[in-house]
């Protein structure tokens, strides 16, 4: 439709949304000011404002103890971090190429959750964080790699197998989790697989098989078969074609695919915390501080815990917006 | 593609979906027939149709369905339509604002729903904004009832699940052709005339998914009915899935959780069918 034009009325647009985006935005911004207060401060009966922020409570959740260098350690990890953004902001201007670059940054990235332990005396919080990193890559890098094919499969064959085969992914996607996550639990608890990360990958790359097809298949369809139809007269395999000439293509699909499997894994609660006894995923260990838990009970240390939970997603999320928009927006209105 | 190719290029995932998809399930309805709790999983006891019967009759399982089907009815069209308004909204603005209302407006459905469900309940605790606001306002305590944990449960549900329809509509708007709004308006058509005869059934497909995914994902609700109820029987706000999660976590009988789980899928898939009959169709005519 064509944009209201009159002045009253842009107001009055502007006003809807500015409520629409407080209310979906107000209890973050709530907690975030809460996770900065002092216990006293967070439990005032008229909320606070203004007042002096304080880190302590990151400290207590992510630090068994501060060593004595610490503020030299955590300046040279934020130079680290700098150094990688840059990097990869400004990689087109060097003359070293993209894939170099971007597997260097990975492998830093890596580096650094490994050595942050060998240096500072992390506390528990730390360890959810790096399982959700295992899980979530993990999860990804096999559920994306299977998926893909056996999309690219569905989109080409037109047989009645690939018909019946999109419709049971489409039932299965509805079904509950614990109509899983049950012989799950069971399968682990006979195999001695339960609370390891491998259980939680593979279960969580199965559950989320039929929703990366769906989506995979979608991007796939818009391909023309003219382009790897010519790769394979000039001798290359289906396989191989796929790989040199589809894959390259499809990247983008591939990657919004990618980020979404990650958001859901991330999300995962139910079916971890049934595989689960103290390997969690940062969804998973919110379990502790749920409101009302005495143990950590005071509200500052939820807050943070809610923050620092929430945060390593959302910036993954916030760098790669423009990607997620629009495959959701493709899968959508497609699928 | 060849049939043989077709399966070649499946197979992996195929072998993953049957090993970890139908394998459980065939497994669910298994346990489902034997009395098993945490004592004896390797050694299950088989009893037949009896755990069946015992959910059947369990006072707890009708009010869990109840529930559930009251948050359908009110949560399912509550979205929509505030996400139908909200992205005919958000579509009447153009430039770089844009980018930041619609991001705003996501943040519910990015941030990990546990914690969107803590957040969400902190306004609400003793030191909270909005219990402050009703204490300063209306003089009024807020206490965690029946009634305020139901609705607050409601209110939520509508809260984390309007994003995404608001996406899906808006990426519709997008592929809206202009002409025919243009049209309409030099006919002389109002605005609300060209929404109702030209945006809705433009749009109508994506009512239809956003229903049906809506009422999928109300069906499968836990985790906001987990952090904000506790599992406190006292609200008595268990939806179909955390009575189930109840039964066989909480009370510890795997062989009637799994009943349960079987019963719930029926339900789902008799509800899914005529959707997956209209998308065979579709699927046949694509070919």
């Amino acid at each position: 439709m064509q944009p209201i034009k009159h002045p009253i009325g842009r107001i009055f647009i502007h006003l809807i949304l500015w409520v629409a985006v407080l209310i979906s935005t107000v209890p973050f911004i709530w907690t975030t000011l809460q996770s900065l207060k002092t216990k006293k401060q967070a439990h005032s009966r008229t909320p606070l404002i203004w007042f002096e922020p304080t880190l302590d409570n990151y400290r207590e959740l992510w630090l068994d103890s501060v060593p004595d260098n610490f503020a030299v350690l955590a300046y040279g990890l934020i130079a680290i971090l700098l150094f990688f953004i840059l990097l990869s902001v400004f990689a087109n201007q060097l003359p070293i190429s993209r894939r170099t670059i971007n597997w260097t940054i990975a492998g830093g990235l890596v580096l650094i959750l490994w050595l942050i332990p060998q240096f500072i005396d992390t506390a528990e919080f730390y360890d959810y964080f790096v399982n959700t990193a295992i899980v979530g890559v993990g999860t990804v890098i096999i559920s994306i790699s299977i998926a893909s094919l056996s999309a690219y499969g569905l989109a080409r064959y037109v047989g009645l197998a690939g018909v019946i085969l999109i419709l049971m992914a489409l039932a299965f996607r509805s079904l509950p989790r614990l109509a899983f996550a049950l012989p799950y639990y069971w399968m682990g608890q006979m195999s001695g697989l339960h609370d390891t990360h491998f259980l939680v990958i593979i279960t969580l790359t199965a559950v989320n098989q039929p929703f990366s097809l769906y989506m995979l298949r979608s991007f796939f369809m818009d391909i023309p078969r003219e382009i790897e139809e010519a790769a394979m007269i000039d001798g290359a395999s289906r396989f191989v074609a796929f790989i040199r000439v589809i894959v390259p293509i499809m990247w983008p699909g591939i990657f919004a695919t990618s980020l979404f499997t990650l958001v859901l894994v991330y999300h995962e609660f139910l079916l971890v915390s049934i595989l689960t006894q103290s390997n969690w995923t940062l969804a998973v260990a919110m379990r502790q501080y749920l409101p009302g838990i005495s143990v950590a009970g005071s509200l500052p240390l939820q807050s943070a815990a809610a923050v620092s939970g929430a945060l390593p997603l959302a910036i993954v999320v916030l760098i790669f917006q423009k990607q997620l928009v629009k495959g959701l927006s493709a899968g959508a209105v497609k699928g | 593609m060849k049939r043989k190719t077709f399966f070649a290029f499946t197979a992996p995932s195929n072998i993953v979906m049957v090993t970890l998809m139908i394998l459980p399930l065939g497994l669910a309805i298994w346990f489902g027939l034997n009395y098993i709790t945490y004592t004896n999983v390797a050694a299950p006891n088989f009893v037949g149709l009896s755990n069946y019967q015992e959910v059947l009759e369990d006072v707890a399982f009708w009010d869990a369905l109840r529930w559930t089907l009251v948050i359908i009815m009110v949560v399912v069209p509550a979205h929509i339509i505030i996400a139908f308004v909200l992205s005919v909204v958000l579509d009447q603005i153009t430039g770089r604002i844009r980018a930041f209302y619609l991001a705003g407006l996501l943040a519910p459905m990015i941030v990990v729903p546990v914690i969107g469900t803590i957040v969400f309940r902190q306004l609400f605790d003793p030191s909270g904004l909005i219990a402050w606001f009703l204490r300063v306002t209306l003089d009024e305590t807020f206490v965690f009832t029946e009634t305020s944990m139901k609705s607050l449960l409601l209110l939520h549900t509508i809260w984390i699940s309007t994003p995404f329809a608001l996406v899906i509509f808006f990426a519709g708007l997008q592929t809206l052709p202009s002409d025919l709004a243009d049209a309409a308006a030099i006919d002389g058509a109002n605005r609300l005339q060209q929404i109702r005869h030209i945006v809705i059934p433009h749009l109508r497909s994506l009512f239809l998914l956003n229903a049906i995914l809506g009422v999928m994902d109300m069906f499968r609700l836990f985790d906001n009915v987990f952090v904000l109820t506790r599992m406190n029987p006292i609200f008595h706000a268990d939806t179909i899935l955390t009575y189930n999660y109840r039964i066989a976590m909480v009370v510890r009988r795997l062989g009637k959780g799994n009943a349960v789980a079987v019963l719930t899928v029926v339900f789902i898939m008799a509800a899914l069918i005529p959707f997956l009959m209209y998308m065979y169709r579709e699927q046949i005519e694509e070919r």
